[in-house]
């Protein structure tokens, strides 16, 4: 890749660190004074050139989004929010509306304008739904990020977004040591005793349920793997994966099973050490100044490939997305949109690839859940389908309303933990009888579900499409193997 | 309910009940000081009574959701509105919803069995009882049916059930006049064939369609298209299809087609069913109309509509329940430049007279809310109108129920019209 992505690149981040310098006292030392100082900035609002309406602060929301909504309503029964509610202001024609009143000056962003705008799980529901192809999505995210500006953070929710989405997912190392933590955490007995004397009962009962359903942390795969895994036999392409934060730390079983299932098929898979997070949760939360930064340090990191596979759909759909986060940068803007065209998701990308189809038997009974940012943020709902119906000894059983959110939806089961509980007992409630597993693509939720399963005492193995196709071809190997032997 | 309506009429306060908000008119949207009724959260299916074809269900209950509950079983809804997925069976009975499908199986009004209703005076009565439609005496049913929310409140709702149709076929013809896709119309409806469904869009609804959600892939050439559906008794479809295919060869179709599979009869339809709200693909804001005429008049009003259309320097785009004579013209415009709210809503009322002069009606399904109070008075004399608003009087003494909809209130009708635009784009 030209010089000219690094320099620019390069360029942005040694200005940020100049910011970082002079607003915190210290030297611009690392991305740590980055983050902190966008923080610090965030409590004196920066007015910017182009106001529009009432949002006076830096970037803008998107007028011709709004200006493809007609409110004819076919919106409202595809949303979570709506269907639980009953509400128009909870619904995403009412929240379009209420998005576009402030750019018009009609209203201010308050609360009464906060509370709706962050009550959106951000699903997408409605795009699909929607005859007139309105992104409410990233709408929502681009009035949060307004609203992150002129109003300070405060309750729960801010609490969290300070410290764990802008200390921790940034940052690699961090989030890595919090895994060791973790596995210390459950491994050491600590789980056991803090179960056992009800030292838990302190927290509420939706993150208690949470502590219950935590996977086991492993050993994430950046770093353990090398940078390039190569392909089994002959070489039929390159691709790159994603890690991603919480699919690397809770579920690196999960990365595992993806290099091997993309090298079985004949790629070379690479594993850039300097990839970060996402910025999902970030873009979602409007924390848009360290999501900007995050999909930098991506793009760069990412530069020598030509093919970025995700296993993770709400990180899919995100660096899918980078060109609209940079839709204000006109120098970023083309490099963005570059780099989101080359990113799909690892599902598809087997599907269109022609997969090997494994021989051997799994058998076991399916159904598959649509993880929101797969179904509808990108558009993936019958390639991973097709590759359960594909393993041979796969029973798939349909799952009602199979792409209405299970609550999960980023940090919202932390922000609003009584509307994701009500989605997730409908999630669990819609579970047929007698189904072994629950088949997903995305980490969050494989979390909440687990979560559901748990909770209500019931069986099912939630897992990730590609695990069941890396089971399939691990027996495939061993019958190999046994036959040479 | 009862409580609210009665506490409401003591303090003398004006109230709407409300669905999910996907009226054309504007039946729903208050015109100042109103409490609005919200009867979304009303949404259980109280009975379902297969044996009898009959279903109990509150006002909140979506259209659409009620056929997927009983499809299985082999039965259906019939009233399609096109906004089935959303709007509520409450609504539909306030508007009279009809759908695509009305042609041969009618508006909501042929469809219902029984009602609960809290009057204005809070007192809750139920008419036609145990889903015996055919009380003696007036048919109040027929009344309260498309009263748009002016004689009382709905609570709940005995609908018919259909069973599902043995066979379904679709079919797609493409033509290059407009004349000869009208043409078509009436000859089939001539030849004694009741189609299910008869649709025609022209080019810029196509224009619409097929930059939004749902493209088909649509011949951009072309003038107009129709869409037809025959069911019925699976041995008699090939014939009516028959039919249909040399009555468009008559009318020069460039190319008919049959739906292949279930797959692309749904996408034909979604393309269709969408095509409202697809107009903000291709502009800010529209205007819907709601005109009926004399399906043998088409030609001459289509042409009379693309001179209002050059009148007021708006495109018009014609989606319609072709076969039941029931237009659609959407105008459209963009609200943020100075006049041209106000040109749209005078083109949409030059429709409607249109419509008006050739023997029809301002309304199909949409209802007259507050868009269309006004031109009530194309069709109907002062003394008509009088004997109506009597009748509402008997219902709705003070005028609280959802005031200033459906009739010009004399000396009030210019202002009216002029905070209608809005409620409907």
């Amino acid at each position: 890749m030209s010089m000219g992505l690094a320099d620019l690149l390069k360029g942005k981040k040694s200005r940020h660190e100049a910011a970082a310098a002079t607003e915190s006292g210290a030297g611009p030392s690392n991305a740590t004074a980055v983050t902190e100082a966008q923080q610090a900035k965030k409590t004196e609002p920066s007015c910017q050139s182009n106001p529009l309406g009432n949002y006076i602060w830096d970037d803008v929301p998107d007028a011709t989004k709004w200006a493809d909504c007609v409110h004819c309503g076919l919106c409202l029964e595809a949303c979570p929010t709506y269907q639980e509610t009953g509400e128009e202001q909870n619904s995403p024609r009412g929240r379009v509306y209420l998005i576009k009143s402030v750019a018009e000056g009609k209203i201010s962003v308050d609360e009464a304008f906060a509370d709706p705008v962050f009550s959106c799980l951000d699903c997408r529901a409605c795009e699909t739904a929607c005859p007139a192809n309105v992104q409410v999505g990233g709408l929502i995210e681009e009035a949060r990020g307004q609203i992150n500006q002129a109003m300070p953070l405060s309750g729960v929710s801010g609490t969290f977004k300070k410290t764990v989405l802008n200390k921790f997912f940034p940052h690699q190392k961090r989030m890595h040591k919090l895994g060791g933590m973790m596995r210390f955490y459950q491994k050491s007995g600590l789980q056991k005793a803090a179960r056992k004397t009800g030292v838990l009962n302190v927290m509420p009962d939706h993150l208690k349920d949470m502590e219950a359903s935590l996977p086991e942390a492993g050993k994430p795969v950046l770093g353990r793997y090398p940078e390039v895994v190569p392909a089994e036999g002959e070489p039929k392409g390159r691709v790159a994966i994603l890690t991603g934060c919480v699919m690397d730390l809770m579920f690196n079983d999960v990365n595992e099973s993806t290099i091997r299932v993309l090298t079985h098929n004949g790629f070379e898979v690479g594993l850039p050490t300097d990839q970060g997070c996402c910025g999902a949760l970030h873009i979602h939360a409007g924390e848009r100044d360290t999501g900007k930064q995050l999909a930098k340090q991506n793009i760069e990191a990412f530069q020598d490939y030509d093919k970025i596979l995700v296993n993770a759909a709400g990180c899919g759909c995100a660096l899918q997305e980078y060109d609209e986060l940079f839709r204000n940068d006109p120098e970023m803007l083309p490099l963005a949109k570059e780099f989101s065209e080359k990113v799909e998701d690892i599902t598809k990308f087997l599907y269109d690839h022609d997969f090997k189809r494994p021989a051997s038997e799994v058998n076991t009974t399916v159904t598959y859940h649509d993880a929101c940012h797969l179904a509808h943020g990108q558009g993936v709902r019958s390639e991973p389908r097709q590759i359960l119906n594909d393993i041979p000894g796969v029973k798939m059983v349909d799952l009602p309303d199979a792409d209405r959110c299970c609550g999960s939806a980023g940090i919202y089961n932390l922000t609003h933990p009584e509307m994701a509980g009500k989605l997730l007992d409908r999630k669990i409630d819609d579970v047929p009888d007698n189904i072994d597993m629950i088949s997903m693509g995305n980490p969050g939720c494989m979390m909440q579900i687990a979560m559901g399963v748990q909770k209500y005492g019931r069986s099912e193995k939630v897992v990730h499409t590609v695990q069941l196709l890396d089971w399939a071809y691990e027996k495939d190997k061993l019958k190999a193997h046994e036959y040479e032997l | 309910m009862s409580d609210v309506v009665k506490c409401l009429n003591k303090l003398e306060i004006p109230y709407i009940a409300r669905g999910a908000g996907t009226g054309l008119s504007g039946g729903a949207t208050p015109l100042g000081g109103e409490v609005i009724i919200s009867l979304v959260r009303m949404k259980r299916l109280l009975d379902l009574d297969l044996e009898n074809r009959q279903a109990v269900v509150e006002p909140g209950f979506i259209n659409l959701k009620l056929t997927q509950t009983i499809s299985g079983k082999g039965y259906y809804y019939a009233p399609d509105p096109s906004s089935q997925n959303a709007c509520t069976i409450g609504g539909n009975v306030a508007e009279n919803s009809g759908g695509a499908h009305c042609l041969k199986y009618g508006v909501t009004t042929n469809h219902i069995l029984g009602l609960e209703v809290v009057l204005s005076n809070g007192e809750i009565v139920e008419i036609g009882e145990h889903g015996v439609p055919d009380q003696p005496g007036y048919d109040l049913l027929g009344l309260l049916t498309g009263s748009e929310g002016t004689l009382g409140i709905v609570t709940k709702i005995t609908v018919n059930l259909l069973k599902n149709p043995e066979g379904k076929k679709t079919v797609l013809a493409y033509f290059d006049d407009i004349d000869d896709a009208s043409q078509a119309v009436s000859d089939i409806i001539a030849a004694g064939i009741i189609p299910a469904a008869l649709e025609m869009m022209d080019d810029i609804a196509i224009e619409g369609v097929e930059a939004a959600a749902y493209p088909v892939g649509h011949p951009r050439d072309i003038a107009a298209f129709l869409l037809i559906e025959v069911d019925g008794i699976a041995a008699g479809i090939d014939d009516q299809i028959d039919d249909i295919l040399t009555v468009c060869k008559k009318s020069h179709v460039r190319e008919v087609k049959v739906a292949k599979d279930e797959a692309e009869r749904s996408l034909w339809w979604a393309n269709r069913k969408m095509g409202f709200g697809a107009m903000g693909a291709i502009s800010p804001d529209y205007l819907v109309q709601d005109g009926v005429i004399p399906r043998t008049r088409l030609p001459e009003v289509l042409a009379r509509i693309n001179d209002i259309s050059r009148k007021y320097d708006l495109r018009i785009a014609n989606i319609f329940h072709a076969g039941d004579g029931n237009l659609h013209p959407l105008i459209l415009f963009d609200a943020s430049v100075p006049g041209e709210s106000e040109r749209a809503s005078k083109a949409g009322s030059e429709c409607l007279q249109v419509c008006a002069d050739v023997g029809g009606s301002i309304t199909g399904e949409h209802g007259v809310g507050i868009e269309k109070s006004a031109e009530m008075r194309f069709i109907f004399s002062d003394e008509e109108m009088a004997a109506q608003t009597d009748i509402r009087h008997v219902f709705n003494p003070d005028d609280l129920l959802n005031p200033g909809k459906l009739f010009p209130e004399p000396g009030r009708c210019v202002e009216v019209k002029h905070g209608e635009k809005k409620a409907t784009v």
